[in-house]
This record gives structure tokens, sequence and C-alpha cells, in this order.
């Protein structure tokens, strides 16, 4: 009956120890996209490790975009109503704008919360964004006329200047990367998505993670 | 008296025939303008132009009483998604152009604050270089 029992135990031991190979095989972790970094978030300067615990899906944008940004949020908001609520508990949507001096901390959390109220817009100095968008090998452009050469697998949004009939509060437009960083617990990056992807294949990684 | 009379009534249909099918017979459906959040400035519209004519027509410039419009063109290639101002987009006869999220929209921009009341509408003035003004009023919804 013992033995019965330690047999058990071993498969099981064994099932899990396999389990998360497939699941770093499945998810690995991206080295170099990603990590430490503070912004202001709902008027506070907060530093990102504050999300530790917590699996992080985060993008690029900003307010004055017209298609690929509310596009975006939308996909979020979809993809966060296909989590349980305990499941939301666990996940936190960032949205980092690249055009800061538009938008504020509370024009930007009034923007996100259009889509979704646990969703938070992240904004800082210029400083503090370039060091984002770098730390996520990201890219950014402000009145672009042309594509910028990048790595295959990072997304990007390339906007031709506007007119100059456009009164000058809209006037900047802005290139940036498209791609979705999904980050686990522990603050690696494990897979760039993008609003293409499935909702139901995205949450499906999104639980692997909370479930490491 | 008669004969002059059926070769009148020839000749104005032969007419008639001929100006069709040397016209554009373009018809607009579907049109939309996304509800932005309140504090934005900018937002989409989405629709299709069908060309059921014979010959081809060019969209010149669109506008609106809801704010600035241009039009675009989001453009995924190798992972990279471009963004392009188009000048003019010609529709082809029997052809139809769609704007739709992630491909040709029309981008609105410096948008008016009444857009976010509750069944709010917008009017958008397309120009044709054949067909010439198409004015049309559209839903603004989520």
């Amino acid at each position: 009956m013992v033995g019965v029992i330690m047999l058990n135990r071993i498969v099981l031991i064994s099932l899990l120890f396999f389990y998360n190979i497939v699941l770093a095989e499945t998810l690995p972790v991206l080295s170099g996209v990603g990590g430490n970094f503070s912004a202001i978030a709902n008027g506070k300067e907060i530093e990102f490790s504050h999300f530790k615990g917590k699996v992080v899906v985060l993008s690029f944008g900003y307010t004055n975009c017209a298609d690929i940004c509310p596009l975006t949020l939308g996909y979020y908001k979809r993809l966060y109503n296909e989590l349980s609520a305990e499941e939301q508990q666990a996940t936190k949507m960032l949205f980092i704008t690249v055009d800061p001096e538009y938008d504020t901390s509370t024009h930007l959390t009034e923007f996100v919360s259009h889509f979704n109220k646990d969703f938070i817009g992240m904004t800082g100095t210029r400083a503090q964004i370039d060091t984002i968008v770098s730390l996520f090998k990201a890219e950014y452009n402000k009145l672009s006329v042309e594509a910028v050469d990048t790595d295959e697998i990072i997304r990007r949004v390339i906007q031709k200047k506007i007119p100059d009939n456009v009164s000058k509060d809209t006037a900047y437009v802005y290139s940036h990367t498209v791609s979705l960083y999904l980050i686990d617990k522990d603050g690696d990056t494990r897979a760039l998505l993008y609003t293409g992807t499935p909702i139901a294949e995205f949450a499906d990684k999104i639980r692997i993670l909370i479930n490491e | 008296m008669n004969n002059i009379k059926k070769n009148y009534i020839l000749f104005v249909i032969l007419l008639i025939s001929s100006c069709a099918a040397t016209t554009p017979q373009l018809q607009l459906d579907g049109f939309w303008v996304v509800k932005p959040p309140i504090v934005a400035r900018s937002t989409a519209g989405y629709g299709t132009i069908r060309n059921t004519g014979k010959v081809a027509d060019t969209l010149l410039k669109v506008s609106s009483d809801i704010g600035f419009v241009m039009m675009h063109k989001t453009e995924m290639n190798s992972g990279m998604a471009g963004m392009m101002h188009m000048s003019k987009m010609v529709i082809e006869p029997g052809s139809e152009l769609v704007f739709e999220p992630m491909s040709y929209h029309l981008m609105f921009s410096d948008m008016a604050e009444h857009i976010h009341q509750e069944g709010e509408t917008a009017t958008l003035i397309f120009e044709f270089e054949k067909s010439g003004i198409i004015k049309v009023t559209v839903p603004i919804k989520p």
C-alpha cells in the first residue's frame, strides 16, 4: 500500500516536472526584452517592480492615435473580459504613452478608463518614456515620414506628418511599436503578441503564467 | 412624323445608356464613426464604397461636421505596420473600397465635443472626381 502511494507521488512529481519543462518551452523568457523602470500612473510615481507577482500585458500608444490604439485597448477589453474575476485580479493591463507631453496622467487615466477602470495608463518624463521604450526594444518616432529598420518581431506603426492646417495641439502623430508584451510574475517578458492573436489563445497564455 | 418621334426616343435611350456607361455608380454602405473616450480628440471611421458602374472614380477628399478628416491606410508587412496618408483613392469599376480597422480608415482629429452625447450622428462629405459630392449621415457608436 505504501509502495503504491510512493509510486503515485513519483508519477505526480514527474508529471509536474515535465509540465514545467513544456511550459518553459511554450513561453520561454525573452532575455533582453523588458526590465524595471519608473513611470507615473494615476498621478503617482511607481516602479514596474510594484507589479511583481502579477502577470502583466503591456503596450505602447498615445491618446491622439485613431486606429491602432483604440483597437488595441478594445482588444485589451475583450481579453480582460475573457478572464475570470480571480484571473483579472492576478493580471495588470498597462498602456504606456509615447506622447507624455500631451498625455498627462489624468488625461491618460480617463482615456484608458473608457475601456476598463482597471486598465493602467502610464506616462512620465520624456526621459522615462525613452528608458521604457529602450528596455522593451520598442521604437517610436514623432512626425515620422518613413519606416526605420527594426527587429522583425517588433511591430511598428508608421504615420505620415499630418497637414499644416490642423490645429497645433492635435498635430503630433507618432509611429510606435504595436506589439503586446506578455510579462510573467517575475517581470520577465515571455511573449510578444498582437491584436490579431485569438483572444482565447492569449487568455490561455495568461493563465499559464498565472499558474506558474 | 412617327419615324421622327421613334428616332428621337431611340436617341434619348442611347444617350442615357451612353451616360451610364461613362459614369461611375457609387454606393456608400455601413459607414460609422467610433465613439471615442470623452477625453480623446481623435477617432476613426469605417464603411464601404462600392462602384457598380463601368468606369473608375477617385475619392479626392472627405470632410465632416465633427472634425478634420484624413484618409489613412494601415499596412502590415514583415511584422511591421505602416500608416500611410492617402491623398486620393481610386475605386475601379466593379470593385469596392473597404474602410476597416488595421486597413483603410478615416482618421478624425480636432473633434467637436458634442459627439459624446447619446444618439449623436456625423455628416460625412465625400468628394469624388467624377461623381462629385456625396453626403451621408452616419452613427457614432462604440
